[in-house]
């Protein structure tokens, strides 16, 4: 029976490492994901003590290999390796997994700036058009015609007041 | 030689003939009661720049009439004011200047200065009880327009009175000519 051990990652987003376990060549549907962890099984089919949330079954690791698993901890998933295993998933499997990991880690932040940067703009235009549609109020009910042109993002409204 | 503003904006119609460049400067003792620009008053380090590169950034908008410059008091800064008016005169460009001060108290050399590359001069006290938003080019209807140059006949500042809003790309607005309170949502003086 191979023994597992643990390598540490700093990789902590779940979405995050399935993309790049996925990228790494396993399929979506080959993955499991756990909310608790889940104990992992050894090539003979015998549980192990070692538990993890994100479980690769050893019909997907290779000929008479053990369960891979990730488990969740505070400061990043731990990848539970059986021994057997290592010599293919060991610390340059782990190194190029977490290159992946960045790389999508890296989309999904500029993505998230992308929404941040979109949000804010949207409440900047509503800003403005609210002060644009009170001010054209405002000037209408005391007696102002208004011309009103665009230079740039300012607005600029001409008031010429009647005086006939 | 540098000047202390509190402002500027790139173009007006609002203040003075054809479209211009609007100069704010820092620092007014005046004072008088109900002024639209009370931030201007204190003569503290505002936005100090040189007259070289005011007169730069002028130049660089393209299409304007003239500048004006108002406050804030210019003819507490009028060596420099003057010094820039010249310089922008020399490009085509017309002077007008709004003041609290009379003419007639007008008298120092450094004033006169002023008042020989100037244009159009509005001046006189704001007097909140005289206010009025029906006269063009004046907050209140004791100020006098003063024609000190041939540039411009009378009738190019009897036109109907105007003022203009600049809505900023972050929302915020820059009132400038002569608007009744109302317009920003402010209730009229009693």
């Amino acid at each position: 029976m191979s023994a597992y051990i643990t390598l540490m990652t700093p990789m902590t987003n779940q979405e995050i490492l399935l993309a790049a376990l996925t990228d790494m060549g396993f399929q979506r549907d080959q993955i499991e994901v756990h909310a608790e962890a889940v104990q992992l099984v050894g090539y003979g089919g015998e549980r192990r003590s070692q538990t993890a949330n994100i479980v690769i079954r050893r019909r997907h690791v290779g000929t008479a290999s053990n369960d891979l698993g990730f488990l969740a901890t505070p400061t990043g998933y731990q990848l539970q390796v059986s021994d057997y295993d290592r010599h293919h998933y060991g610390d340059d499997w782990v190194r190029r997994l977490n290159d992946r990991y960045r790389q999508h880690e890296a989309i999904v932040q500029e993505r998230l700036a992308e929404a941040e940067r979109r949000r804010l703009e949207e409440e900047r235009r509503h800003l403005v058009e609210a002060q644009r549609l009170g001010v054209l109020a405002r000037a209408k009910q005391l007696g102002y015609q208004v011309k009103e042109t665009r230079e740039g993002d300012t607005v600029r409204l001409v008031l010429l007041k009647r005086t006939y | 030689m540098r000047l202390n503003l509190a402002r500027t904006l790139d173009r007006s119609a609002a203040n003075g003939p054809g479209e211009r460049y609007v100069l704010w400067v820092q620092g007014c003792t005046l004072a008088c009661p109900g002024c639209w620009n009370p931030d201007t008053w204190p003569r503290v380090r505002r936005d100090e720049r040189t007259i070289d590169e005011i007169e730069r950034e002028i130049l660089s908008v393209p299409n304007i009439e003239g500048v004006t410059f108002t406050g804030g008091e210019p003819f507490q800064q009028a060596p420099a004011l003057a010094a820039l008016a010249s310089r922008v005169r020399a490009h085509g460009l017309s002077v007008v200047v709004f003041t609290g001060y009379d003419l007639a108290e007008l008298r120092s050399a450094a004033a006169h200065s002023l008042l020989a590359v100037t244009d159009i001069l509005i001046a006189g006290r704001y007097i909140a009880a005289q206010s009025t938003t029906d006269l063009p080019l004046r907050g209140s209807a004791n100020q006098q327009i003063h024609m000190l140059t041939d540039r411009y006949t009378t009738s190019t500042t009897t036109g109907p009175p105007t003022c203009e809003v600049h809505i900023g790309a972050d929302g915020t607005l820059i009132l400038t000519g002569f608007p009744p309170p109302e317009l920003l949502g402010h209730p009229a003086d009693p």
